[in-house]
């Protein structure tokens, strides 16, 4: 019977005790760092913490969602480092192979993505879809035993570090947009595929364009049947909403302690120090931030139990994942005000997540995408009209109004 | 029966409009703008800036500069804004020039830059640490430290506002006599540390109602100018892109969700032109405390609000730094916090209206400073 000082017991030889001083960059934000993932990760990939409800063979340790919920409350007591760049195969590429992929691809692929060896990366946006990502028009050509891919995808987050990308395309132009695409994984070494990273206004280049000339893959590489690829790009859309909802927070109290340390951070610089003036305003929307982040994880944790369970996190995790942005950047907004003039400057208290906050409600999603999803699959509302759901996509690409 | 003569009204030539549009919408190119922030400064735009005189607009022609109103220098500011130039131009003219002159002291060649005044509740304080001491001859030697001086490392003179001996005194001290520290804004705009110790330059009492209050005011009226500027480019950005971009076989902005975006940041861009032309007006004919104070405000608040407006429209796109957006988003959140936070102006806004009661409110919002009376 696992208990939390089971837990301990096994995780205190392999990680550090987090402490008050335990300060994480969030979202890969500002940092290019992938060591200290990689190292959390092959240090705790043997007992299958990180991914516990995985089988045990591809990285995990069959835990139950109970079980799982346990380790994560107990993981929660160390350093856990921003693990941004491992972030695609971890949460949305395993969970996918996992429903839709062969055995032979669970054994190839899911291992190294529990272990930190391998980063994931998803093509999926490309020029002319973003929001309307049904709208791809990277082509997949059967020819034999291997399909020829071309193309242009972009906004493709960790392009550059990555060793296999899961990749949507279109294998019949001649079906209606939802209905002609199919799911492969792709090598980001192979022959034909040229990496560009674009430069972000926060400095990074995490996000890339990438170039698909004839680039081969055999046909063991495809996820799912020919066709399915709207589903099975989906079920990662789903994961990656949880995701972003159950990670995107920030948040770091200590074990025995209740005070995040964002807020923490507030108070050292002294900006809720006075009860009265100027500073009421801090503590007021200090607190409201907190009550709404409270709210939001546990309905984050439910969206991702859901999944765990063998279900698919569903619309919930557009909820929660609208939250948790808005929380970001309320958090982000509040430290650089409470900073003063000097929040101004490059090294001032909160420079790296205004700069990097307005990103948070568009990617993964804009919060408009996230919106409708909630209207029409949660409340139920009639959906937009879609001219296009039974023309030809080779008619439709370019618009029909 | 009494008869209420309308004040002057306060016009701004159109040539000057015209002419600084003109020079920056050559010079203030995407890459110009992207170069000065990666090299910390554009001369060369700078130099071109100078030649038309609008480097010492408003600032009088028997102390060395162009001549012209206060609203034209605010213009001028308001297009340095739209195009995000990446120049000093409220530290060389309104504000370094404007000092030096009612100090009566000689402006010296090249550029002057000027420490932001220390606020009242500490909360903006550029100069915190600095303190003077002067000579019988016109002397000063400054000591201590300023913070997030625009453009100290190009500049040749640093001017600032000192209390002696209860006194407002300006000190004009030659940048070499002093350490630089460089550092950028969000937004790379040089906001560097200056380090006097030992520093000597000349001084000279300040006239009547030439202090660091009123200091602070000009500062705030530049960067509501700068604000403004910015807004109404970044609006008119976002308004071509969604028109542009195509999703779900439409233009964006064909969205309702989309629409809204549009809205907020046209509304803000009207509202902050609006604020900073009121505000330059009364400022031009005498003190406009109540006016910069809200027009500060307005800009700040609507800064947020535009900025998160024009990003979400944007989509990705506006977050890649070869797209323009950021550098207006960038400045707008930097210029926000100079010259006064929300939480500065808010509280001296609140005391005006304290200050009235409860029958003077409103006559305050209705005629602002005249009111205060």
């Amino acid at each position: 019977m696992l208990t939390a000082d089971g837990i301990r017991a096994a995780l205190d030889g392999l990680l550090e005790r987090r402490t008050d001083q335990t300060r994480l960059t969030s979202m890969g934000a500002g940092s290019d760092d992938l060591d200290d993932g990689r190292a959390y990760l092959a240090a705790t990939v043997e007992g299958g913490w990180h991914v516990p409800t995985w089988p045990s063979a591809h990285g995990g340790r069959d835990a139950s969602v109970a079980e799982n919920q346990l380790i994560g409350s107990v993981l929660r007591e160390y350093v856990v480092p921003d693990l941004y760049p491992f972030a695609i195969g971890l949460g949305m590429v395993g969970p996918a192979l996992l429903a839709h992929g062969t055995a032979e691809q669970q054994e190839r692929w899911l291992r190294p993505i529990a272990s930190g060896a391998e980063i994931w990366c998803q093509m999926f946006s490309e020029p002319e879809a973003g929001s309307d990502l049904a709208n791809v028009a990277l082509s997949a050509e059967r020819d034999g035993d291997v399909w020829r891919l071309g193309g242009q995808k972009t906004w493709t987050s960790r392009a550059m570090w990555s060793k296999w990308a899961i990749c949507l395309a279109r294998t019949d132009p001649e079906q209606p947009k939802h209905k002609g695409l199919t799911m492969f994984v792709i090598a980001m070494d192979a022959h034909g595929v040229d990496v560009r990273p674009l430069r972000q206004m926060n400095n990074d280049a995490h996000f890339s364009e990438v170039f698909v000339d004839d680039a081969v893959v055999s046909d063991a590489w495809r996820v799912g049947d020919v066709g399915e690829g709207w589903r099975v790009a989906m079920t990662i859309l789903s994961h990656e909403r949880a995701g972003a909802g159950s990670r995107g927070g920030g948040d770091g109290a200590k074990r025995g302690s209740r005070v995040p340390t964002w807020i923490a951070d507030l108070a050292a610089l002294g900006a809720l120090d006075d009860p009265v003036g100027s500073h009421t305003v801090r503590r007021d929307e200090a607190m409201s931030i907190y009550a709404a982040d409270m709210a939001s994880r546990w309905t984050a944790q439910r969206a991702a139990d859901e999944a765990r369970s063998g279900g698919s996190p569903g619309p919930a995790g557009s909820g929660a994942k609208l939250r948790t942005v808005s929380s970001y950047k309320r958090r982000a907004f509040l430290a650089n005000r409470a900073a003063g003039a000097a929040g101004m400057l490059e090294d001032g208290h909160g420079y790296i997540e205004t700069v990097t906050a307005p990103s948070m409600s568009i990617r993964g999603g804009t919060d408009e995408i996230q919106r409708n999803i909630l209207g029409e699959r949660v409340l139920g509302l009639p959906g937009e009209p879609r001219l296009d759901r039974d023309v030809p996509w080779r008619e439709s690409r370019k618009g029909l109004l | 029966m009494s008869v209420r003569i309308a004040p002057e009204p306060v016009v701004v030539d159109e040539l000057i409009t015209e002419t600084a549009g003109r020079l920056f919408g050559e010079l203030c190119t995407h890459e110009a703008v992207q170069a000065a922030e990666d090299s910390g400064g554009a001369p060369d735009i700078w130099e071109a800036f100078c030649e038309t005189g609008f480097d010492l607009i408003a600032v009088p022609e028997e102390a060395g500069g162009s001549g012209g109103t206060l609203a034209e220098a605010i213009e001028v500011l308001r297009l340095v804004g739209y195009h995000s130039a990446p120049i000093p131009a409220a530290e060389n003219g309104i504000l370094g020039g404007w000092l030096l002159a009612q100090a009566g002291l000689e402006r010296p060649d090249g550029l002057v830059t000027v420490v932001p005044p220390r606020a009242a509740d500490g909360g903006w304080s550029g100069g915190e640490t600095c303190s003077v001491s002067l000579n019988g001859d016109g002397t000063a030697v400054l000591s201590g430290e300023a913070h997030r001086v625009p453009w100290a490392r190009s500049a040749e003179t640093v001017v600032c506002v000192c209390e002696f001996d209860g006194t407002s005194t300006v000190v004009s001290v030659p940048a070499s006599e002093c350490t630089i520290t460089p550092l950028p804004n969000m937004a790379g705009e040089p906001r560097d540390t200056v380090s006097f110790d030992g520093a000597t330059g000349r001084a000279a009492p300040a006239p009547h109602g030439v202090d660091a209050d009123a200091l602070a005011q000009r500062g705030a009226l530049s960067r509501v100018a700068l604000m403004a500027g910015a807004i109404e480019k970044m609006c008119q950005l976002t308004v071509s892109y969604t028109n542009e971009r195509v999703q779900f076989g439409r233009p964006v902005a064909r969205f309702q969700a989309v629409q809204q975006h549009l809205v907020w940041a046209a509304q803000d861009a009207a509202l902050v032109r609006m604020a900073a032309e009121v505000a330059a007006r009364e400022a031009t004919r005498g003190d406009a405390p109540f006016e910069i104070a809200a027009a500060k405000l307005v800009a700040n608040q609507a800064a947020a609000r535009a900025t998160k407006a024009c990003h979400q429209a944007h989509g990705a796109m506006g977050m890649t730094q070869e797209y323009p957006l950021h550098h207006f988003s960038r400045r707008l959140w930097s210029w926000r916090k100079e010259y006064g936070s929300d939480a500065h102006w808010s509280a001296v806004l609140g005391q005006m209206a304290t200050g009235v009661g409860a029958d003077g409110l409103y006559p305050l919002i209705t005629s602002g400073t005249a009111a205060l009376a």
